[in-house]
């Protein structure tokens, strides 16, 4: 404990709460995070009353050693990626907290809670337009990807 | 959820001293500390540093933030413009030595502590030759003022007749007194 770098430290502290205090539909697989605070996997399910109901999600959150002032990189992962217009197939996620707007006071539940929100504002399920050219050239690190954000709203 | 939890606070604190559960205690004690935390280590804030739009932080870690996105200066919290120079120290109860400064982080900023509004009027005699001359000078026009105000609108015994060229002068003149004292004024304040 007394040898935790600070964004372990913060890690830690994070893990307790997430644990202890769960957004609803967010469940933080806590043996394999305390196992590696630098790779958390997060199972989401589609919030109630929106398209993604019923259906199970998983998130991997993977932290630099400069967490927060660096965000996480943060994609969906396993046989079910959301069909979303913001969500590519190979599980990136354009959204604007995760490069461009993140900021330290940002959490992995508050980024849970933005893509929960973002998943229960959808009108329609389908991939973005760009998506196959996207996921035959990008990098594998979504943070990578010069993002051009879409509106917020969709 | 957390109203539940507020509604449970506060009836857990009308009861009776001796059946508090000692849950409570704890409780609060949490949420005092998490009041003092940093917004962006989750610790107690060290070297705590509050921003103009009122959040707070270590000084190590709100300068960590800043010197990352050097373009752009926002508050992590809300989004407030912020810099370096506009944050506040704060000091707690009992000296803090320098505990341990993080290796390339700047000195907090010192606190800056403007003096209370000028003192007024006369009880500058006592602050030496400086202070002497200011506040005799301003002292001495309080009176004029004064006069110059009494005077106004109001005839005096022996005041020029209504409509007459000299009364029309003395308003005049009692005017300008009053003005020239009102500048006078501002400058004292803004001094
Ligand atoms: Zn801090
Ligand atoms: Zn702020």
């Amino acid at each position: 404990m007394a040898a935790m770098s600070p964004s372990e430290r913060r890690l830690q502290k994070e893990l307790m709460s997430l644990m202890r205090e769960p957004p609803p539909g967010v469940h933080v697989d806590g043996d394999q995070a305390g196992q590696n605070l630098t790779q958390w996997i997060i199972h989401m399910e589609g919030a109630k009353g929106t398209l993604y109901e019923g259906e199970r999600f998983q998130l991997q959150f993977k932290f630099s050693s400069k967490y927060p002032f660096d965000s996480p990189e943060v994609t969906f992962i396993g046989g079910n990626i959301p069909v979303h217009p913001h969500v590519y197939s190979n599980g990136h996620i354009c959204l604007s907290i995760l490069t461009d707007d993140w900021s330290p006071a940002l959490s992995v539940q508050s980024v849970c809670l933005s893509i929960v929100s973002m998943l229960s504002s959808c009108k329609e399920k389908k991939r973005p337009p760009d998506n196959s050219f996207y996921v035959k050239t990008c990098n594998k690190n979504p943070k990578k990807t010069k993002w051009w954000y879409h509106d917020d709203s969709v | 959820m957390s109203k539940c939890e507020l509604a449970e606070m506060s009836t857990a604190k009308e009861q009776p001293g001796p059946s508090k559960p000692s849950g409570s205690a704890q409780e609060e004690k949490e949420r005092d500390e998490r009041m003092f935390e940093c917004n962006i280590c989750l610790d107690t804030a060290k070297d705590a540093v509050v921003s103009m739009c009122g959040h707070l932080f270590c000084w190590p870690c709100l300068y960590q933030w800043l010197e990352t996105r050097p373009a752009r200066q926002l508050c992590p919290v809300c989004k407030a413009a912020i810099s370096k120079e506009k944050v506040i120290p704060l000091y707690g109860r009992g000296i803090t030595k320098q505990e341990d400064p993080r290796n390339n982080v700047p000195p907090r900023p010192a606190g800056q502590r403007s003096e209370p509004e000028a003192n007024a009027g006369f009880s500058g005699f006592g602050f030496g030759e400086g202070g002497f001359h200011m506040s005799f000078g301003i002292g001495a026009f309080p009176f004029g003022f004064f006069t110059s105000t009494f005077n106004f609108g109001e005839t005096r015994p022996g005041a020029a007749p209504r409509g007459s060229p000299q009364f029309l002068e003395e308003q005049f003149l009692s005017k300008v007194f009053l003005w020239v004292a009102l500048v006078f004024i501002c400058w004292l304040v803004m001094a």
